[in-house]
């Protein structure tokens, strides 16, 4: 695939126009038709695709306005699962942590209806996201499987099945989001197999995103995922992960965070010139992709643009010093 | 031979309390001063019901207004202050890491009042604090001397007792899951550290331990200063066995016989297997049988049917 050099791009989520988490809110309560409710998807998305062109990011995606969180999303469109409520992650954040009750199983299209409406809004590239069978097993619970990889695995065909379809529908670069893996370092096999079966006979640019771990722990045993490239979120502890990845030659592209998502502080254009230019202490240029730690979704609408736009024109700069 | 079922620790929110408490709180807040009393109290009752329906006998208070597990303790310390987001044990639930930046002091009730209130509605309370834990989940600025640290932090934990059994407590459960990665020279302290808590206080101690099997732990904990040994037996269940059988074990046990983290039912059958195989070790007159875990991890709806069922086992 040719590309410029460092081309920018998003992790999945960005910030919910607050009209459309109230939509959200009266849908679920029987208020708005299914119809509304699609338009208000429909929209809500070229919003966010408008904004994703303006900030100047090359590779986009739809800002994730249907899904809820990264587990119940698949959890809901994939047989086998049942969501019996609510479970506490820290403070008063929680997530709906879904069961796998029986087999999983292929039911509705995952991700094939998101990048086909997305394919119809934008002429950029586009990279699709879905979260791995690990990390989906990892955070659900489990009444039926004997075995945790069983679990894996059968979900893994799943979603295969998915990217086939995805890949058919034109898609050619795909993220697999597993923040899950360094979480259990000794279980890096299963990982490793799982995302061998979610990729098999895939014809597109391979990514994996792995975010707020310990590195240490998965490296340097993530360089033989069958991925192209390893997305890192780096900002959040100061880019001191480097140091890490340095022990070993780093022979995949890297998806290099650089914007910290959890503080509503905009990084200047400087400052992230001068960390992206950190990455080339561990590839050359043209194997890194600029983008923010993780999902923008929890910051205001425009602090998230504003980084961005930042981080993209950061990007443009270095490129023109580059070539 | 009594069979007492018994509850851990946390119970999940009822769903309205939940809101409430975004309401009041925002996503994460200290102590609970917004929280207004009536509201809790609700809750409170609500939960306390449903483990007494479920047929629970010895009773805990669901920690309600707990911003995490355990580590919520030391926002009531004074000598803390709160950081980052760390994972708790291999959960996917987070806790904001305490670091303890000056000498600790206790600067009022940690979990007394919660307690009062709880027993108030039903005498039947347990009472949950932890020591060693707290300091192993936490970072040290100050003390450079993690004996003195665990040392400080139990004789607060003393003197919180002390009021807990003022305000009506008969037991008392000493919630150690950091003991089960421990090694010996952090046993030895901690021994003493219970030597501490218990010191001057009539009450039932308990010591409860889980996420493991109990193997770091032997034989060293059965010159503890505790009655009762809390045990893990869905992640350790056949070590554990094992354990029993090895050691001469006189304290009474706590068996975590159902698992607090998934939603899977377990049968009867598998249920009374489990409380007959300890049955058949044991040589004491009280068995007390517990998820191995607090309830958080799982939804309302199924903390209710797990006690349920492990309290149908029993009978
Ligand atoms: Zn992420």
């Amino acid at each position: 695939m040719t590309r410029r050099l460092l081309p920018t791009t998003v992790v999945g989520s960005y910030p919910k126009p607050k009209w459309l988490n109230h939509l959200i809110g009266e849908y679920a309560k029987g208020k708005i038709s299914d119809e509304i409710m699609e338009q208000a998807y429909q929209d809500s998305i070229k919003a966010v695709v408008k904004e994703h062109e303006l900030a100047g990011v090359d590779i986009l995606w739809d800002g994730e306005m249907r899904r809820e969180e990264m587990t119940s999303y698949f959890a809901e469109h994939i047989d086998g699962f049942e969501i019996y409520g609510d479970v506490r992650v820290w403070g008063n954040n929680y997530y709906k942590k879904p069961a796998i009750v029986s087999r999983v199983g292929y039911r509705d299209e995952l991700t094939i209806p998101e990048y086909s409406s997305l394919r119809t809004i934008t002429t950029n590239e586009i990279k699709v996201p879905i979260t791995g069978a690990y990390t989906i097993v990892d955070w659900s619970f489990n009444e039926f499987y004997p075995r945790k990889e069983d679990a894996v695995y059968a979900l893994a065909e799943v979603i295969n099945e998915d990217l086939r379809g995805l890949v058919k529908a034109g898609a050619g670069y795909i993220q697999i989001d597993d923040p899950a893996i360094p979480t259990h370092p000794d279980e890096i096999e299963i990982a490793k197999n799982s995302l061998e079966i979610a990729t098999k006979g895939i014809n597109a640019y391979l990514g994996i995103h792995i975010c707020y771990g310990d590195y240490s722990k998965i490296y340097p045993e993530v360089l033989e995922f069958p991925v192209d490239q390893l997305d890192f979120e780096l900002a959040n502890k100061n880019f001191k992960d480097i140091e890490i990845f340095k022990e070993y030659e780093f022979t995949k592209d890297i998806g290099f965070g650089c914007l910290d998502v959890h503080t509503r502080r905009i990084e200047s254009v400087e400052e992230i010139k001068t960390n992206i230019r950190k990455a080339f202490q561990l590839v050359e240029p043209e194997k890194i992709y600029v983008d923010p730690d993780c999902g923008l979704k929890l910051l205001p609408q425009g602090i998230a643009f504003e980084k961005l736009r930042n981080m993209c024109q950061a990007a443009r700069e270095l490129r023109e010093e580059l070539v | 031979m009594e069979i007492i079922p018994t509850t851990i620790g946390s119970y999940p929110r009822p769903d309205w309390f939940k809101e409430y408490l975004k309401r009041v709180e925002g996503l994460q807040k200290e102590g609970m001063n917004e929280i207004e009393k009536g509201e809790y109290k609700k809750a409170l009752a609500e939960i306390l019901n449903e483990q007494k329906n479920a047929g629970i006998k010895l009773l805990t208070d669901g920690q309600l207004v707990w911003q995490n597990m355990l580590c919520h303790l030391c926002t009531r310390i004074k000598g803390f202050e709160m950081s980052g987001l760390i994972r708790y044990f291999d959960n996917n639930t987070y806790y904001l890491m305490p670091r303890a930046t000056t000498k600790l002091e206790r600067r009022g009730d940690i979990i007394a009042e919660e307690f009062r209130l709880a027993h108030e509605i039903q005498p039947e309370i347990k009472a949950v604090i932890s020591c060693f834990t707290l300091v192993e989940l936490s970072k040290d600025e100050f003390y450079k001397n993690k004996k003195e640290f665990i040392m400080d932090m139990a004789k607060i934990m003393n003197q919180e007792v002390r009021k807990l059994v003022e305000n009506g407590a008969e037991y008392i459960q000493i919630d150690e899951p950091s003991l089960l990665y421990a090694g010996k020279e952090d046993l030895e302290i901690t021994r003493e550290a219970i030597e501490v808590i218990h010191r001057g206080v009539e009450a039932k101690f308990f010591l409860a331990t889980y996420f493991r099997d109990a193997e770091a732990i032997f034989p060293e904990i059965l010159d503890f200063p505790v009655d009762v040994l809390g045990l893990d037996f869905v992640e350790g269940y056949e070590k554990n066995l094992e354990l029993l059988r090895e050691y001469r074990v006189t304290k009474e046990i706590q068996a975590g016989i159902v698992d607090g983290r998934n939603t899977k039912i377990e049968g009867r059958d598998d249920i009374k297997e489990r409380i007959n195989a300890i049955l058949g070790i044991i040589d004491s007159d009280v068995l007390y049988v517990s998820p191995n875990t607090g309830l958080e991890f799982l939804p309302y709806q199924k903390a209710s049917e797990k006690l349920r069922t492990m309290c149908d086992s029993v009978i």
